[in-house]
């Protein structure tokens, strides 16, 4: 469950000289266990800086983030690594590591975890086969497509067992074609139980999706809709 | 589950990749610590050598006392007696009138011109003596304003005390300034080192922007992702003591029979045998100090966890 109590997000806020820019202002949301939900809205409307703040990337400036009701600007240093095992994230420049193969790239996440390397070698091709990938374990990034390597991402995201999975605009980089499939990998993995919030601003890939919508502008929300639409 | 072997060894390869991925930088970042740590042993050595030499020259002090030539043997005698009766007084040599005279003649034993004047005079000219040693060197001020204000001082005719101290002091005085200086120049020199090393983690740390946001992403614990920076920092330390350890131990062979000329009580070459396992941990343990103490300080700074 995540919660948004009155969150505002303010920058420069301390700065006298500076007029506060408000990225974040008053949000009030509440995301269900196994939610499948789509943030939409124009650049600079507040969609990434709400992903931000549920992996402590940020902090409110005021009100309170909750995930599964911890509050997340009042963990201790120590304690945020283990949030964000809980949140897998993927974002539209894949963030991968050139230098690292494909499956290199997904232990990599389980070795800075400290991970024994049984468990590493178990781990990783199961989870290169859920996003189809397994085949291309051992090319590195350049040899891959956009698409695929967002697949890879996606493992990498999906190897700590996340119980959200936070998508900021996962689908900007790729063609018509590549995002539907990122797309579809995504509902999958909603349907085996992990909440998915996807900020985006492609009208197709949230039409295809067809789940909740939640229409964000200026840092409001300013439509919230069960079965919702693309529409700005 | 943090802190296994494996993940100890990870954090000391990342650490060592680093590291070798900057050699040209890492030569200098040691260069510039190993002219501290150079320095620091430097003075190390200075102070056993201005040690020894205060020592030796604290042994060598005395207080010679005068007599005027009214005084007689039996008056000397008993002032004698009475200095070697007070405890901090090591001991007392009494030198008669003869016997300096004697001891002259002997010294300048074939000097014509010197002979001669003596046997002109007709008269010994010399007068007798104290010789007398303090336990401590510190005792002889109050020892010998003991003897020109006690009963005998109008006896005594002129004190050979305060040269000697003038040189001690000037000595003192050199080494402790020496030693001020040098600590001086050891910390400006360690507050440059941790500049360069910080700047050059700083470096590293930029250089690897991307892996430390991939791993804060998928929640590495902080020391995996700080601990690679203090891995590379120590090594800094660790190789700069060691080439610390390589130049000094040599030097120090070298000079040592050359200090034993001035010095013959300090052996520069066994002391520091002696000390090696104190020495090696005392320039290791500052290489190491320092490299981390800097990586601390960039990471603090640049490494967002």
């Amino acid at each position: 469950m995540i919660i948004f109590d009155k969150v505002t997000k303010e920058y420069n806020g301390n700065h006298p000289n500076h007029n506060a820019y408000r990225a974040l202002d008053k949000i009030e949301l509440e995301i269900k266990d196994g939610e499948f939900v789509s943030i939409i809205g124009p650049s600079g409307a507040g969609k990434s800086t709400l992903l931000k703040m549920l992996i402590r990337e940020e902090t409110p400036t005021e009100g309170e983030v909750l995930v599964d009701d911890v509050r997340v600007a009042q963990l201790e240093d120590g304690e945020v690594p283990l949030l964000r095992r809980k949140i897998g994230t993927i974002f539209q420049d894949f963030k991968l590591l050139s230098n690292k193969t494909a499956s290199e790239n997904v232990a990599f996440a389980l070795e800075v975890v400290g991970a024994f390397p049984e468990q590493i070698e178990d781990d990783v091709p199961k989870v290169l086969r859920i996003v189809g990938m397994e085949d291309k374990a051992r090319n590195f990034p350049h040899q891959l497509s956009g698409g695929e390597k967002q697949r890879i991402a996606i493992a990498r995201a999906l190897v700590h067992r996340p119980k959200i999975l936070l998508a900021d605009e996962p689908t900007g980089n790729l063609d018509l074609l590549n995002a539907y499939d990122v797309i579809k990998l995504l509902t999958k993995i909603n349907e085996f139980g992990t909440t998915v919030v996807l900020a985006s601003h492609n009208r197709e890939v949230v039409n295809a999706v067809g789940r909740r919508v939640i229409t964000m502008d200026k840092g409001k929300i300013v439509k919230d809709q069960e079965q919702g639409k693309y529409a700005i | 589950m943090e802190l296994n072997k494996e993940n100890i060894i990870r954090v000391i390869n990342q650490g060592w990749i680093n590291f070798k991925r900057n050699s040209w930088l890492a030569f200098g970042t040691v260069g510039i610590m190993v002219l501290a740590l150079l320095i620091f042993s430097g003075l190390v050595a200075f102070n056993v050598v201005s040690r020894a030499a205060i020592a030796s020259l604290e042994e060598k002090v005395d207080v010679t006392a005068y007599l005027k030539t009214e005084a007689s043997d039996e008056a000397a005698s008993e002032i004698v007696r009475e200095l070697s009766g007070r405890p901090d007084v090591a001991f007392v040599n009494y030198v008669s009138r003869e016997q300096a005279l004697e001891d002259f003649k002997k010294r300048h034993q074939g000097e014509e011109l010197i002979q001669q004047a003596l046997s002109e005079l007709g008269e010994n000219p010399l007068q007798a003596s104290l010789e007398i040693k303090a336990v401590n060197a510190v005792q002889y001020a109050s020892l010998v304003g003991f003897i020109e204000s006690g009963r005998f001082g109008s006896l005594i005719d002129k004190i050979d005390f305060y040269e000697n101290q003038t040189v001690i002091g000037r000595i003192q005085k050199i080494s402790s300034g020496l030693r001020v200086g040098g600590i001086l120049v050891s910390l400006i020199l360690s507050v440059i080192a941790v500049l360069i090393t910080f700047n050059t983690i700083r470096l590293t740390i930029y250089s690897q922007k991307q892996e430390i946001e991939i791993m804060r992403l998928v929640g590495a614990s902080n020391w995996h992702i700080r601990g690679p920076f203090l891995v590379e920092g120590a090594i800094y330390g660790i190789i700069a003591g060691l080439a610390v350890l390589i130049i000094f131990y040599p030097v120090v062979y070298l000079a040592s029979p050359k200090v034993q000329t001035f010095i013959p009580a300090v052996s520069l070459a066994s002391y520091f045998t002696g000390f090696f396992g104190q020495m090696l941990a005392l320039v290791m343990g500052s290489g190491v100090a320092l490299g981390i103490v800097s990586s601390l300080i960039a990471v603090r700074r640049y490494l967002r966890i």
